[in-house]
């Protein structure tokens, strides 16, 4: 497979301050890329970089092996073949839909417009509505609209900015689904901006998680999150709760949950090989947890919410102040607690992920 | 290209400072502290007056129940259609010795002389603040009103809630809260009554602009023109920066649209003081004056004097299509850049352009008069060395002049318009084009230009209009035998023949109206 993008040593300033460093990012064709990270992180800065918006400091922007960026050659957005679609659509509103459609094409002679647009209406059902102007269209429509606008000049790369973010929680889904049918029919490679993971899931091929200015990770969604590679990318997946736990004598665990086994077998991940005695922390998911009747008690129930998934609690350690306390332990169950309730949990076996996260630092 | 907008100034400003302290220290001694006195208790007496009509109206308006809100909504905005002259001229026709009021009142009491009886003397100092002020009041009105209605109605509810009155809560939230907007309005206000000068100059009020009309036209002595023009230019200043600083302030607006105001409920002696109130402002500023000059076009006029009146509406047209047209292309001009430039300092030319509203015309044209001529005598000088005949006052002495203040003075509205035009367009529309392959001309030509092509449309119109109203620029810069329909009509009242020029004052009033009936109209608008 061919690699539509290629991404090296990118950095981007913007009034004196560093935006982007040293992003590295490979797309082949026909991938579907989710670019997550906190807000503030620098998604959007990339996409606009990549479309021609924003300038690079340094490094290599290569698109579908012809078009090389550099510092030195910048190529005006215009001459980039690659497509966007806006958060707010940007239809222009003095345009009807097939005006709309048809402006990135206009050079082209007519029956190749004419014969574009009717695939694009088409496809996009959007029949009987080109006449009409944005504003008389409804959200999903609009949404529409700016794809087929996007995909009429047939770009390299589609860039789409938050497409879902204005979209009602329930046609969200319909709406993923029906456009990366519709990426995927076309052979298209697309990366999307989003702050909301479980778009990723739905809709992406990949995803990447950027934290302040860098690509942290980039994988499978399932690879990623089964071995995220450092405390921030967990940390902001939300894949589970921090305990801290340290390694004693190379052969248990310990915890404020009680002790382990040590076992190589059993780590899926453990950053730097700490020394002995070293504070770690252990990325806990829900399910890893269960409650021990027989044991003495070792967190108290802070917080009950009731969800889908049965009850759902925060618990503490009923250690303060040690280097294994902590607060806000995840745990599910049918069983209804009562709050300020203390109970003994356990760690089951599994394969542990462990980071050096600093114990009280929230990303 | 900027630069050369605000040069005249910069070449005024130079010559007000460099100028000899010998010629200030005479003024000093004989008219300026007489006419810098005039001018500040004239302000002073306008602005207080504006805010009492203008807040007290838009305080009944918003916060009572006060009948007729709808057509005194309205009613309340037009006397800023109105020139003051006009009204002044048609005030002191209707309360002069020999008008109708003090004859009909002789006649009833059989009064004989002056001497029987007190009546008021318009033509003073207090009579041309009234006047001015009953004019100018609509900009207090219009900018509390809204600054009332924008106030995020929670707070009113909060008061109501911690055990505030309506009436306690509009004195104790709503009214300082708008104090803001009443200050920037109380400064525009100052900055037209400043700049006027066909009012002051019917009363005989000695200011600082009939100052500068009388010693550049009278005597010809520019230097001590300029000068006064400086001194007046330095009060001017003064305004701008207190403005900026009241606008700086100016946060506390929300746009929550909420229309369950906290309505004071009037008693009924409040209603019909209230109500009396308001529908005398709105009588006192704009339907008797008004009236009067339908009336003087119904009985004076004839064909003949419509007729005589076309070569200089023709002139006024001429002048105001031209000055309304650069404008606009000056204005798309600095508003693309700062929206589309790179350059750090991409919003100065907007910014410094718009500067000029605040200069009276009268400043400008001694501004514009002292720029031009050198640089008219510089060509002529040349083409006499280069064998050609002398091309006269090509600049100086010609349309030029006149078109070249306009545009100074009028920018600041055409960059408004386009400006808060385009800030209504999306920043991605301005990416869309070049993400399908477009470059900036056709984005400007294809999208840009056409979004933008009803506030380009609503900016000339705005100029044009202000440029048919402007009068002491014109009066100061026009050719020999050169009338715009503002310059006649202002002739006429000088020599107490409005009657000859009545059906043009009521064209420019109606002119007037046009842009309050689009302010209004926008209003309605955006509040659906």
């Amino acid at each position: 497979m061919t690699n539509i993008l290629n991404i090296n040593d990118l950095t981007v300033n913007l009034q004196g301050k560093t935006i982007l460093s040293d992003v590295q990012l490979t797309l082949s064709e026909g991938d579907i890329l989710g670019l997550v990270g906190p807000s503030g992180c620098g998604k959007t800065t990339l996409l606009n970089t990549i479309a021609g918006f924003i300038e690079q400091e340094q490094g290599q922007i290569v698109i579908a092996n012809i078009l090389t960026i550099t510092p030195e050659n910048i190529i005006a957005p215009q001459h980039r073949n690659v497509g966007m679609i806006f958060q707010d659509y940007a239809l222009f509103p003095h345009l009807t839909v097939e005006q709309n459609i048809c402006f990135g094409i206009d050079k082209l002679v007519k029956a190749e417009q004419q014969s574009r647009l009717n695939k694009l209406v088409k496809l996009l059902e959007l029949t009987n509505l080109e006449q009409r102007f944005p504003h008389q269209l409804s959200g999903g429509q609009q949404q529409r609209v700016a794809i087929a606008r996007a995909l009429a000049p047939q770009p390299k790369l589609l860039l789409l900015d938050e497409p879902f973010s204005n979209i009602d929680a329930r046609l969200r889904n319909e709406l993923m689904r029906s456009m990366r049918h519709l990426l995927k029919s076309l052979n298209i490679t697309a990366i999307f901006v989003t702050h909301n993971k479980d778009e990723v899931f739905t809709f992406a091929d990949k995803i990447s998680v950027m934290h302040q200015g860098s690509i942290l990770q980039t994988g499978t969604p399932a690879s990623v999150c089964q071995q995220p590679i450092n405390w921030q990318v967990a940390d902001f997946l939300q894949l589970g709760s921090w305990i801290p736990l340290k390694v004693q004598s190379s052969r248990v665990y310990q915890t404020a949950l009680g002790e382990m086994p040590f076992l190589e077998t059993m780590l899926e991940k453990r950053e730097n090989n700490a020394q002995e005695n070293q504070i770690q922390q252990l990325l806990l998911k829900p399910h890893y947890i269960e409650v021990c009747p027989t044991s003495a008690a070792n967190v108290q129930i802070d917080h009950i919410a009731m969800t889908e998934q049965g009850y759902h609690y925060l618990c503490s350690s009923l250690t303060p102040n040690t280097e294994f306390s902590f607060e806000q332990l995840s745990y599910y169950s049918n069983e209804l607690y009562s709050l300020g309730q203390q109970m003994a949990l356990i760690v089951k076996t599994h394969n542990f992920v462990i980071f050096n996260k600093p114990a009280h630092v929230n990303s | 290209m900027v630069l050369t907008l605000i040069f005249p100034l910069l070449v005024l400003i130079i010559e007000g400072i460099s100028a000899s302290t010998d010629l200030f220290s005479y003024l000093w001694q004989t008219v300026l502290p007489d006419y810098i006195s005039n001018t500040l208790i004239l302000g002073v007496f306008v602005v207080i007056l504006a805010i009492l009509f203008g807040v007290i109206s838009a305080a009944l308006i918003v916060h009572s129940n006060i009948a007729g809100k709808a057509a005194l909504r309205w009613l309340l905005m037009l006397p800023l259609a109105m020139p003051a002259y006009l009204v002044a001229y048609l005030y002191t026709d209707l309360f002069d010795y020999a008008g109708p009021v003090q004859r009909t009142l002789r006649l009833w009491f059989n009064w004989q002389s002056p001497n029987d009886y007190w009546f008021f003397d318009i033509r003073t100092l207090g009579g041309a603040s009234i006047i001015i002020a009953l004019v100018l009041f609509p900009y207090v009105y219009m900018l509390a009103k809204t600054a009332f209605e924008l106030q995020d109605q929670n707070l009113l509810k909060a008061s109501r809630l911690l055990g505030l009155s309506a009436k306690q809560s509009f004195f104790k939230v709503a009214l300082p809260l708008a104090r803001p907007a009443i200050a920037v309005a109380a400064s525009l206000v100052l900055m037209e009554t400043l700049a006027d000068f066909a009012t002051v100059q019917y009363f005989a009020v000695n200011t600082l602009t009939t100052a500068i009309y009388d010693t550049w036209l009278g005597y010809s002595d520019l230097a001590t023109a300029n000068a006064l023009a400086s001194v007046l230019m330095f009060f001017i200043l003064l305004t701008v920066v207190t403005e900026q600083r009241a606008r700086a302030g100016q946060a506390h607006q929300s746009n929550r649209v909420n229309k369950t105001q906290q309505i004071i409920v009037l008693s009924n002696i409040a209603q019909i003081f209230a109500s009396g109130f308001c529908w005398l402002l709105a009588i006192a500023g704009f339907i008797l004056p008004f009236t009067l000059l339908l009336l003087m076009a119904w009985e004076y006029s004839t064909l003949e004097q419509f007729f005589a009146l076309i070569p200089s509406a023709t002139n006024s047209i001429t002048l105001a299509f031209w000055a309304a047209g650069l404008s606009v292309v000056f204005a798309l001009i600095f508003t693309l850049f700062k929206r589309l430039g790179t350059d750090k300092r991409r919003y100065l030319p907007l910014q410094i352009s718009s500067f000029g509203y605040a200069i009276p015309g009268t400043v400008l044209a001694m501004a514009m008069m002292s720029t031009l001529a050198p640089i008219d005598y510089m060509i002529n000088d040349l083409a006499k060395f280069l064998g050609f005949s002398p091309p006269g006052l090509i600049l100086s002495g010609s349309i030029f002049a006149v078109i070249f203040a306009y545009i100074v003075r009028f920018a600041a509205i055409a960059n408004g318009t386009i400006d808060s035009g385009i800030k209504q367009i999306p920043r991605s529309i301005d990416f869309a084009p070049a993400s399908l392959g477009a470059n900036l001309p056709i984005m400007l030509t294809k999208i840009h230009l056409p979004l933008l092509k009803p506030s380009i449309w609503v900016a000339w119109l705005l100029v044009f209009i202000e440029a048919m109203k402007e009068l002491p620029a014109v009066l100061l810069l026009r050719p020999f035998n050169f009338e715009t329909l503002s310059t006649q009509i202002y002739q006429l009242i000088s020599d107490e023949m409005l009657e000859q020029g009545a059906l043009g004052a009521i064209f420019i009033v109606l002119l007037g109206l046009l842009p309050i009936i689009w302010l209004n109209r926008d209003k309605n608008n955006t509040s659906q």
